[in-house]
């Protein structure tokens, strides 16, 4: 009689001593009678002895686990935090310090103001349209026109007339435009009452609300403290490679 | 070795606790992996990936037989390996010929056709085991890894290789069968001091 697979299986557990008592106890009753089991069990026996005489190879090398591999960071130092929030805040206002400069109003007029140079120079005496249609766009209508005699009465309306001047840019353009004037056209000069008026306010106008000077001195902050919080991290982590590299 | 006081320190991220326990079950680890895919380097690759592996997954360790859960990682590395292999297959080990075909096939490749003369190459037991080990499908061959050469009992093989109990029992004995039929060849070889001894139940 040959062993069924049913068979071979019980036989397998039978040698882990996986069945339990009455299980054995059948199978053993039938390897008394049965050769052919006998010479299944033998033959399941001899493979698994084979297997446990095995020789275990020793391992190559250590697999032990560097903090490196696993991922471990040094325990920062105490003062890097302290450090780090230093670095984030100066920068912060750093940056802060370009978007109000350059959300500010003052930053209109002085783009507008930029042109006007080059009306007193090149049109005041001319007089000719030429630099004007090169001017930028924000220095249109009567700004744009200013240097001719048109635009110079056009100033003088402006100034005398209330409602124009709520205009406060314009205002502000116009006055810069005329204070420019005056020097090259003498005659209407004695005219602008009202520009002259407003001229002292320009220059403390003009001035950026944070001084380029604030501006260096917090990147050079920033720039310290992020050296500092650095360093202090770089001094802690060859501290703990080498005493890792000592154990 | 107070393993689990070790086991409990590596969870919480000690690493010369853990590196306590690679050293001791390192050799099981590498062991397994070479019976597994065959081959030294690889299986040394698969070993390293397991311990890192299990570094990381360490809180996922909830009890029971520490080695058993080892050899799950190193495993899970080897499995990913021989997938590695499939979508990358090798170039031979032999040079070809000009004609193209294979000069000489390596001994542990050999099947069970063996002439005689090649057969006396296999004259190591090891050699002939990791012959017969490798010629069984994956699914048997870690079962057998697992139960005769790591020697877990069948519920740490299944919780090892997370299949069922019943299906542990007929992995195992088709692969000793399997084992014994391929051992055939090789049995009259084998030097004497590695003979069989028979066992006693």
């Amino acid at each position: 009689m040959t062993a069924s697979f049913r068979d071979v299986e019980l036989l397998s557990a039978y040698l882990d001593g996986q069945l339990d008592s009455n299980e054995s106890a059948r199978l053993e009753s039938r390897l008394k009678t049965d050769e052919s089991l006998r010479a299944v069990l033998d033959d399941l026996r001899e493979a698994r002895g084979i297997l446990r005489q095995l020789p275990q190879r020793r391992a190559p090398r250590n697999f032990t686990l560097t903090p490196q591999m696993a991922g471990i960071k040094p325990p920062a130092p105490r003062a890097y935090p302290v450090f780090r929030l230093a670095t984030a805040v100066a920068t912060l206002l750093f940056v802060i310090t370009f978007v109000v400069n350059g959300l500010s109003p003052v930053a209109a007029p002085r783009l507008a103001a930029a042109p006007a140079p080059a009306f007193g120079m090149g049109g005041g005496g001319v007089g000719g349209g030429a630099p004007n249609e090169s001017a930028p766009a924000a220095t249109q209508a009567p700004a744009i026109e200013a240097p001719t005699a048109e635009a110079f009465a056009q100033s003088q309306t402006a100034t005398e007339t209330p409602p124009a001047a709520n205009d406060n840019s314009r205002a502000t353009i116009l006055s810069t435009q005329t204070s420019e004037l005056a020097p090259k056209a003498a005659a209407p000069a004695p005219l602008n009452a009202a520009p002259v008026q407003v001229q002292p306010e320009a220059p403390a106008r003009n001035q950026a609300p944070v001084s380029f000077i604030w501006q260096i001195a917090l990147g050079i902050v920033a720039l310290i403290f992020g050296l500092i919080a650095w360093f202090l991290r770089l001094n802690t982590e060859r501290k703990f490679r080498r005493q890792w590299n000592n154990k | 070795m107070d393993e689990p006081a070790l086991i409990h320190s590596a969870q919480r991220g000690d690493l010369d606790s853990f590196n306590t326990l690679v050293l001791h079950y390192q050799d099981a680890l590498f062991n397994t992996a070479l019976r597994i895919l065959g081959d030294d380097e690889l299986a040394a690759d698969a070993t390293q990936e397991a311990f890192l592996s299990a570094f990381k997954n360490l809180t996922s360790y909830r009890g029971g037989s520490f080695k058993a859960w080892l050899l799950r990682t190193v495993t899970n590395a080897c499995y990913d390996e021989l997938r590695r292999q499939k979508r990358r297959p090798t170039t031979p080990l032999e040079p070809d010929t000009s004609d193209g075909d294979e000069m000489d096939s390596p001994r542990w490749l050999a099947d069970q056709n063996l002439s005689p003369e090649q057969k006396a190459e296999a004259d190591e037991l090891e050699h002939a085991i990791q012959h017969c080990l490798e010629n069984l499908p994956l699914e048997f061959r870690t079962v057998v890894v697992m139960a005769d050469i790591q020697g877990l009992d069948y519920t740490e093989v299944a919780s090892t290789v997370r299949v069922p109990l019943g299906t542990i029992k007929s992995r195992l004995a088709r692969a000793r069968l399997r084992l014994r039929e391929c051992l055939q060849d090789f049995w009259e070889l084998l030097p004497a001091a590695f003979r069989l001894e028979k066992e006693r139940i």
